[in-house]
């Protein structure tokens, strides 16, 4: 259905992986969830709309507008952002060597909102004057160079304090996050009142900005990191064994963590700048997979985009379809709708054994 | 009621470009605008979408009421609008669910978001228009005025600013004439009993505050700013003024005195807290002037204990 | 007493020291040659694991020459050298409770094309007495079971290669005297079929004594010793340790030696 699934070769392990069958039920079910989100919404869309698919014919009746301009580019988008949050959340915790790690300990998400604090209150407060045509993509873009840029400052600051470890990545990630923490509560106690609600807003997360450009855009960023990740994720499963022994087969450590984090950095750090902190599938997503079937990155990684994918998806049409004609904030659904599944995964497989 | 009961041939007809306004810059506007039934003509029923408990106070005032197809969560008055279909809060608007209501006008304050979302709502071909407001008495007719002329109702919103002007002049006349001295006060916000804050320089409490000829007390700094012990020992008010909402939350009078320094400063000492509902009195809509009074008697009244 | 390095040896040590924070230690200088097995002895933070480090190149060296295979040692890409050596570590923990064929699997992860990969980790878990343990959970199992694992690891690491190097810190002294046994055995064939030399690292002397042609001795952060082990005599070995040793000879001339409170109970063997 999206083109993620059009584009991936079968050629190595890692694609195929998204061919094994716990994968047909996720496609189907992903299916599914498209067909309902695409159906549900404030605007009721009859079946003749669809034809809008094929042929634009003027004028358009306002079923056909919705779903082509409104509701299939927010669906795909937030299937899009799901996955590269799914599998973002995979890679790092496969770097951590840690279930509990998730993106935000790269920095991703403390850079992007550090970086947007600074626009909204710093860029804003000088009274430097942007062009109407550019405002709008001021803040994404500003967000993502400081999720990125967060991202690679903690590499490089850990592996001069902390050569080559990871547990040094880790604290040198908790000490960098606390240092944007505080650049954001200073912004915060700097900004104005209506600075302060643009700042709320952006940390709250909202996938109303999803458009045909940056479906595209993100398909493009995640089949690249798709066909990237495939050469690293035997590596990935490597760095369970630990540092030291994954040095010992072969894998050079250094290198996979840089990599790794700029995969990272570049993917969430895409999604933060677009939809705001949408928290909880980055770690979540990787858990269930690795519940269902098991650590091995090279099945884990794609099925975690997949239930990233589908997470994502159900909290956003339900987000914007239980309060018609209003919306609720998706970060609310990602939660209040994972933390339960996860929570009955988790007692089902302990008692399965 | 929506305008999927119209047939496919009124939608060609009553479909038509039309400009839409993009004020306070907010928002970058280059998009086409497709053929769809939005772009209603002007011979269709007006149907709007108004973000903002001031600009919907207003839209009452004009008697265009009927003319409402939604409004945000912050349009609570008159009680008739909030049974109106509710387009939630007005920084996470839904370009969906605002369509679905059919409008062939969404008029918002600056506050309204996010921006993709009124993009989205504009490319649809629905106008935009964002109406700023500023926390003064003249902008508030200001932008009555601009009000009635988008919605065809110049001569009501004339009328409306002439007796918010007399009202404004009255309420005013007792306080200018008043030779006591200006009582310093203390606006606390507080959303939440961990997060209180303090109307600084600058805040729309303030100007509420100067236009009753109270002073504020706090001058250390720019806007809302979480309260501190020490500032407010420093700050020695002589009243402390909530909003009534506030006011539930911190646990009305005693919980007042239970904030950290409060107790240390003239008003806690005699118990002189006043509150007023917070869209009457920080709306700056068309009750402005009442509010005024309001504020000025609940000031007079704690001030006299 | 010192071996001279001799250039067409396997490893070789020249004058090689290696700083760990505020300590230096060796100089060590030594070879060893392809097939050959050596186990390094000494007291507890002599150095012993430092030198492994450094033969694993976790550590590089402050100063001196190391070279593998007629290469220095830090020019190696981190996969060539995995192809040629491999370590059994002290520690046997893996993150995440990978299955057991997997992480057997990953001693040749950094082969790019490895077509009978499933096969050889079949037979690698068959010679460290793993097979049984195919198709579980890395995390579940007991510790002998994981050290079992990662020796069919380190098997599969180096199953077709020829005179590679096996760098072994102590995995099995955790374990029961018969399984240290079985192990011990099946690192001995598995090294010996293909000519690896073997660079052990050892608390126990008897199996030291027993198991290995050579013997290298390190005290305070230095090589005090490097002897062919025959050569090997309790007073060298007492001033090793710093303790007084008991021995016994074998029916079949073996020497088994124990701590003893007493000096010298039994006459110069």
């Amino acid at each position: 259905m999206s083109a993620v699934a059009g584009a991936i070769s079968l050629t190595s392990r890692f694609t195929t992986g998204l061919l094994n069958r716990p994968v047909w039920f996720l496609w189907l079910v992903l299916l599914l969830c498209f067909w309902v989100a695409a159906w549900a919404g404030a605007v009721p869309v009859t079946a003749d709309d669809w034809r809008v698919l094929w042929r634009h014919e003027e004028p358009l009746t306002s079923g056909a507008y919705v779903l082509w301009s409104l509701r299939l580019p927010r669906i795909l988008f937030a299937a899009l952002v799901g996955a590269v949050l799914g599998l973002s959340g995979a890679l790092t915790q496969g770097l951590f060597r840690n279930p509990l790690a998730d993106p935000g300990l790269l920095g991703v998400t403390s850079g992007a909102a550090c970086a947007a604090a600074l626009t909204i209150v710093v860029l804003a407060g000088s009274g430097i004057d942007i062009p109407i045509a550019w405002r709008f993509w001021v803040l994404p873009l500003t967000a993502f160079a400081g999720a990125v840029g967060v991202c690679l400052l903690l590499d490089t600051v850990a592996r001069w304090l902390t050569a080559d470890s990871i547990a040094g990545l880790l604290l040198t990630g908790i000490a960098l996050n606390a240092l944007a923490a505080a650049i954001i509560g200073l912004c915060t106690y700097l900004a104005t009142d209506e600075q302060l609600r643009s700042l709320t807003f952006w940390t709250l997360g909202s996938l109303a900005g999803g458009s045909w450009p940056l479906v595209g855009t993100l398909s493009v960023l995640l089949l690249a990191a798709i066909w990237y990740v495939r050469r690293l994720v035997s590596a990935m499963n490597a760095l369970a064994l630990g540092e030291a022994a994954a040095a010992h087969v072969g894998i050079n450590v250094r290198h996979l963590r840089r990599r790794v984090i700029i995969l990272v950095a570049l993917l969430s750090g895409f999604a933060v700048a677009w939809c705001g902190v949408i928290g909880f599938i980055g770690l979540v997503a990787p858990h269930i997979v690795r519940l269902v079937v098991g650590p091995d990155q090279r099945r884990m990684a794609p099925l975690a985009m997949l239930v990233g994918a589908i997470i994502l998806l159900v909290a956003d049409t339900t987000a914007r379809t239980v309060a018609i004609p209003a919306e609720i904030p998706v970060g609310i659904f990602t939660a209040l709708l994972g933390a339960p599944f996860f929570l009955v995964l988790l007692t089902s497989v302990r008692k399965g054994g | 009621m929506s305008f999927l009961n119209m047939s496919q041939d009124d939608l060609a007809t009553t479909a038509a470009r039309r400009t839409f306004l993009l004020q306070a810059g907010a928002l970058a506007a280059s998009v086409c605008l497709p053929q769809t039934l939005w772009a209603a003509d002007k011979k269709s029923a007006r149907r709007i979408v108004s973000i903002g408990g001031a600009l919907t106070e207003i839209i009452y005032a004009l008697g265009a009421s009927q003319e409402l197809a939604g409004v945000d969560t912050t349009s609570l008055y008159p009680e008739a609008a909030t049974k109106l279909p509710s387009v939630g809060y007005a920084r996470t608007l839904s370009s969906e669910g605002i369509l679905a209501l059919a409008p062939n006008h969404v008029i918002a304050t600056e506050d309204a978001g996010p921006p993709a979302v009124l993009r989205q709502i504009s490319a649809a071909g629905v106008p935009v228009t964002i109406l700023a407001a500023n926390d003064k008495f003249e902008g508030v007719l200001d932008r009555v005025a601009r009000l009635g002329i988008l919605i065809d109702r110049p001569t009501q919103a004339a009328q409306l600013v002439e007796k918010m002007k007399a009202d404004w002049q009255r309420a005013r006349e007792p306080i200018l004439a008043r030779k006591s001295p200006a009582p310093r006060v203390l606006f606390i916000l507080s959303h939440s009993p961990g997060q209180v804050m303090v109307g600084g320089k600058g805040s729309s409490a303030e100007a509420m505050l100067h236009y009753v000829g109270a002073q504020n007390a706090v001058q250390g700094f720019d806007g809302f700013k979480p309260l501190t012990p020490e500032a407010v020992i420093a700050a020695q008010p002589d009243v402390v003024l909530f909003t009534d909402q506030g006011l539930s939350i911190v646990g009305g009078i005693d919980g007042v005195l239970k904030l950290p320094g409060v107790a240390q400063t003239p008003a806690g000492q005699k118990r002189r807290v006043a509150s007023l509902e917070a869209m009457f009195m920080l709306g700056f809509g068309p009750r402005m002037p009442q509010a005024l009074i309001a504020l000025d008697n609940a000031l007079l009244k704690v001030m006299s204990t | 007493m010192i071996h001279t390095v001799q250039s067409h040896s396997m490893l070789s040590l020249d004058r090689v020291t290696v700083k760990l924070g505020q300590r230096t230690f060796g100089p060590f200088s030594f070879a060893i040659q392809p097939g050959e097995r050596v186990a390094v002895l000494g007291p507890s933070g002599a150095g012993k694991s430092t030198l492994l480090k450094l033969l694993a190149r976790e550590l590089s060296p402050a100063s001196g020459h190391a070279g593998f295979c007629q290469q220095p040692l830090q020019g190696w890409s981190l996969a060539d050298l995995s192809r040629r050596r491999a370590i059994l570590p002290q520690s046997h923990e893996v993150a995440f409770g990978l299955p057991v064929d997997l992480v057997i699997g990953l001693g040749r992860v950094s082969r790019m094309h490895d077509p009978s990969l499933a096969s050889i980790v079949q037979q690698a878990a068959e010679q460290a007495c793993a097979a049984h343990l195919l198709g579980r959970r890395f995390d579940t199992l007991s510790g002998g079971e994981k050290a079992r694992v990662q020796m069919a690891r380190v098997f599969a690491q180096l199953w077709d290669v020829e005179q590679g190097l096996l760098l072994v810190d102590e995995p099995l002294a955790a374990l029961d005297p018969g399984l240290q046994f079985s192990l011990m055995e099946a690192i001995y064939t598995f090294a010996a079929k293909r000519g690896h030399a073997i660079l052990a690292i050892l608390h126990d002397i008897n199996q030291a004594l027993q198991g290995f042609e050579r013997l290298i001795f390190i005290k305070h952060g230095a090589m005090v010793g490097d002897y062919q082990t025959p050569h090997v005599t309790l007073p060298l070995l007492e001033a090793l340790y710093d303790v007084n040793l008991a021995c016994a000879v074998t029916e079949e001339g073996e020497m088994i030696v124990a701590p003893s409170l007493q000096r010298k109970v039994v006459a110069e063997c």
